[in-house]
Formats: C-alpha cells, sequence, structure tokens
C-alpha cells in the first residue's frame, strides 16, 4: 500500500468478466474501473448482459473466468467441477459484500419484518454495532429517504416507490464503498420512478461510487461521470456522460438512443 | 344406548386423553427439534449431507406408523446388546417407545415440512440477505427461519392434528391411551358405541384446541399480510 497515495486504487476494477449459462456467452470479456466518486451507469438493451455482469460483480452469479479486485484486493476466485468460478474464500466474499451495496429490481425487503428492522438488521446483526446506535442510524437514514413516518409498517403496507426507498436506505445502512443498482427503477410504476431517482441523485451528489444498472436515459445523462453501452456481451460504447450522449461513435448505441429518448 | 356408563367411565376417559395430550406433545416437540437439523441438510446441495436425511424422510414417509411402532417395541428387545444398555430401562417402557416411534415418524414429516417453507422462500429475498454480506449462520438465524416459521405454520398445525389422530395405534403396545382406555372400558362394559362416541369427541375437542392455538399464533406471526381473509397483495407501483 506504500505507493497507494502515488497511483490512484480504483475502488472497483473489474478484468475481463465471462459469463456462460449453458451453452450461451452472455458475457464476452467486460472489463470496468470504477473510482471514488465515479457514477457509472449500463446501458443496453434487453439481453445485453447488464444485469448479468452487476450481479457477477459481488457473486450473485459466478463468472465463468475473470478477475474482481476490491480496493486494491482482489477477490480470490477457483474453479471447480462446474464451469463457473467460485470464491475460495467465504470469509473475504462476506467481508467484500458488506462493503458492496446492492439495491435490486424487486426491492426485496423482508416482508415478515418492519421498515426499521430491515434497515436495522445490517448493522446491528452483521456490522454488530450497538442495537441503539444502529437504530438511530437506521431512523436518520429512513429520514433521509423520505420514509420516516413509516418505519413501524411492514413493506405490503408500502408503495413500490416507498419499497425502494426503503431498500436503498438498507443498503446505505451497511456504509458501503460502492453501491450497485440494478434497474432500480424497472418496476415501478410511472409516477413513482422520479421519488426514487431524486434518492438516487443525492446519493450522487454526495460522491458515492455507483454502479447503475438502468433504462432512465435522461438520468443516466445527467447523473452519470462516465457511461458504458453493453451490446451482446461486449462493451460497445465507454466514454463520459457528455460524449457519450452528445457524440457517440457506435452505430448501435446511435440506434439504442434513438429508439429509447 | 345407555349412556350411564359414559358418565360413569368419563374420568377413565379423560385419564386416558391426558396420556394421549402427553404422547403428541412430547413426540411434536422432540420431532420438532429434530426436523429442523435434517431439513437444513436436506436444503444442502451436497450429496452427502443431503443423502442420509433423504433416505431417512424416504423410510418414515413410506411405511406405517404401526409397523414402526412394532420394530422399536418388539424389534428392540431382540437385541441382546439393546437389553443389557443403559438405554434398557426406557426402551422397556411401552410409553418410550411409542414416543420414540412417533418422534422419528413426525421429524420425518416436519422435516419436508420445515423443507418445503426454507424453500418456498423468494429467492429475492435470500439475495437480498447475500448482498448484505451475511454468513450463512447469520441468515439462516436471523432472516430465513423466521421467514419461514410463518409459511410452515399452516402445514405444521396439520401435521399435529395428524400425528393426534396417530397416536390412537400406542393403544397397541398396551398404552392406555385414549384409545387403549376405550377399549379396556369396553372389553368390560360390553358399550362400544357410547364409549368410542365419547372418545371421538374428546379427541375433536383436543383437535380444535390445537386448531385453535395455531390460528392464533399464525394470526400474531403472518400479521405483515394483512387481516386473513383480506391478504394483500403487495402493489407492483
Amino acid at each position: 500500500m506504500s505507493n497507494a497515495s502515488v497511483s490512484r486504487i480504483p475502488a472497483l476494477e473489474l478484468n475481463n468478466i465471462h459469463k456462460t449459462f449453458g451453452d450461451v456467452e452472455v458475457l464476452k470479456g467486460i472489463s470496468l474501473k470504477a473510482y471514488d466518486g465515479d457514477v457509472i451507469s449500463i446501458l443496453g438493451s434487453s439481453g445485453s448482459g447488464k444485469s448479468t455482469f452487476l450481479r457477477c460483480i459481488n457473486l450473485l452469479e459466478n463468472p465463468t473466468e475473470g478477475e474482481i479486485i476490491f480496493k486494491g484486493e482482489q477477490l480470490a476466485l477457483t474453479a471447480n467441477k462446474s464451469p463457473d468460478l467460485q470464491a475460495s474464500s467465504m470469509a473475504q466474499l462476506t467481508r467484500m459484500r458488506q462493503q458492496i451495496g446492492f439495491v435490486f429490481q424487486s426491492f426485496n425487503l423482508w416482508p415478515h419484518m418492519t421498515i426499521l428492522d430491515n434497515v436495522v438488521e445490517g448493522p446491528a446483526n452483521v456490522l454488530k454495532r450497538p442495537k441503539q446506535e444502529a437504530r438511530e442510524y437506521a431512523e436518520f437514514l429512513l429520514n433521509k429517504v423520505g420514509i420516516a413516518d413509516k418505519k413501524h409498517m411492514y413493506p405490503s403496507q408500502l408503495s413500490g416507490g416507498q419499497q425502494q426507498r426503503v431498500a436503498i436506505a438498507r443498503t446505505l445502512a451497511m456504509d458501503p464503498q460502492v453501491i450497485l443498482f440494478d434497474e432500480p427503477t424497472s418496476a415501478l410504476d410511472p409516477e413513482l420512478v422520479g421519488e426514487v431517482l431524486g434518492v438516487m441523485r443525492s446519493l450522487a451528489e454526495e460522491g458515492r461510487t455507483m454502479l447503475i444498472v438502468t433504462h432512465e436515459m435522461n438520468f443516466a445523462k445527467e447523473v452519470s461521470s462516465e457511461v458504458v453501452f453493453l451490446h451482446q456481451g461486449l462493451i460497445e460504447e465507454q466514454g463520459t456522460s457528455k460524449k457519450v450522449f452528445e457524440a457517440p461513435e457506435s452505430e448501435r448505441f446511435k440506434a439504442f438512443l434513438s429508439s429509447t429518448f | 344406548m345407555d349412556f350411564s356408563v359414559v358418565i360413569e367411565y368419563f374420568p377413565k376417559l379423560l385419564e386416558g386423553a391426558w396420556v394421549s395430550v402427553q404422547l403428541i406433545f412430547l413426540s411434536v416437540l422432540l420431532g420438532g427439534i429434530f426436523a429442523l437439523p435434517i431439513a437444513l441438510a436436506r436444503t444442502s446441495k451436497n450429496p452427502f449431507v443431503n443423502g442420509l436425511p433423504f433416505l431417512y424422510i424416504f423410510f418414515f414417509r413410506g411405511t406405517p406408523l404401526l409397523v414402526q411402532i412394532f420394530l422399536v417395541y418388539y424389534g428392540a428387545s431382540q437385541f441382546e446388546v439393546v437389553r443389557e444398555s443403559v438405554f434398557w430401562p426406557i426402551l422397556r417402557e411401552p410409553f418410550w417407545c411409542a414416543i420414540i416411534a412417533f418422534t422419528l415418524n413426525t421429524s420425518a414429516y416436519t422435516a419436508e415440512i420445515f423443507r418445503g417453507a426454507i424453500q418456498a422462500i423468494p429467492v429475492g429475498e435470500v439475495e437480498a440477505c447475500k448482498t448484505l454480506g451475511m454468513t450463512k449462520v447469520q441468515m439462516y438465524r436471523r432472516i430465513l427461519l423466521p421467514r419461514a416459521f410463518g409459511i410452515v405454520l399452516p402445514a405444521y398445525g396439520n401435521e399435529i392434528i395428524l400425528m393426534l389422530k396417530g397416536s390412537a395405534l400406542a393403544s397397541t403396545i398396551t398404552i392406555l391411551d385414549l384409545t387403549g382406555m376405550a377399549r379396556t372400558i369396553i372389553a368390560r362394559t360390553y358399550t362400544p358405541i357410547e364409549i368410542f362416541l365419547t372418545a371421538g369427541v374428546i379427541y375433536l375437542a383436543i383437535s380444535m384446541l390445537v386448531i385453535a392455538i395455531f390460528k392464533q399464533i399464525e394470526k400474531r406471526q403472518n400479521s405483515y399480510l394483512g387481516p386473513i381473509g383480506s391478504i394483500k397483495v403487495p402493489d407492483k407501483g
């Protein structure tokens, strides 16, 4: 770590990620670096592999090949009988997962626990913080995402937009270094999309490092520091938000833009 | 029909019912405790871990409870090792033989119910545990088992009712449970209809009690689903 100050270490570095489902190669070698404060939007039509790529980062999906390096520390992967790579050490994987937040398309709150308990769970029982401290922090975060008044309700009593904001609070409660968003607004009614994007926008403004798989073009354009367009498992277009949206090079990305705007 | 025998022998029938309740309570309690590790092993993907529980469940679900009772009661005493072991004072008693057979039987069924409940948890909720960096133990202890408990309740209540009815088989190995007591009384009084009817009513009363208890637990445990009858489907938007 002695030369850390000299060369900037990416918060997250992914090298040559491959993923095969049966005979179908979904990811054909994707590399990406995210530095602290980067907000990277990952775009692509459905089936382009963008969600799979995101899920490979914290091994919700096991990549077939590739390297995952988190803050300079490489996640040890081993190949066994199955074609996929497995984490060599569960301890290392869980430690990394604790620092990499993940927000799902379908929220995935635990329905039998109150909103507050959903958010308290991480800091209290995974990070082992004192109960009272975890609770206060959870209340602070629920307030931040605008759900404080519903903390004693159950997830099924909330709208989708509210559930997603709780899910974001649950992720924030772990104080993650990087947050991965997997189509966070795709399961929402159009009028509820704005409230979730609003929360994400404020997180971006705080300088949090985020990787966002999304279909919200305007949001991607305004908030991202970098945009990546995937096509059939490969990066087709990549660059700053300004460059990519104003002067795209790839014909496919141009076609994609004209079909979505 | 002579219902005066019912009044005369009712205390004896209640005595038998108490033995039945003890049989069920103990075997369901022990069976539930054993079922948990069996169910967890059964959900494992490792064939070395899930193989043994599979065979265990296969055997106890696939053979009659009566055969299992006889195997324990008549079978175990054949072996000198058993007769000379420290367990003999227990294995000599029909009551404990019945408890052993019932526990083995109900733990197999209950394990399958638990396994079903654990696997019925939506995969996204499990992934949410993983992304927070929970260890397997934290995941099961904090989230999955409490979640499965709510799912398991209706089926588990059913299993206890089945056990209650199955407990009548204890009478075949000289135990004076409700059925055994009824048969003993009938042998003396020759009033099968009166006594068996009464025994049936007592069984019904116990069933109703079990159902009522489970309804209460379900109501509390699954309150997040809203009042029963108006189960709220989480809206998408």
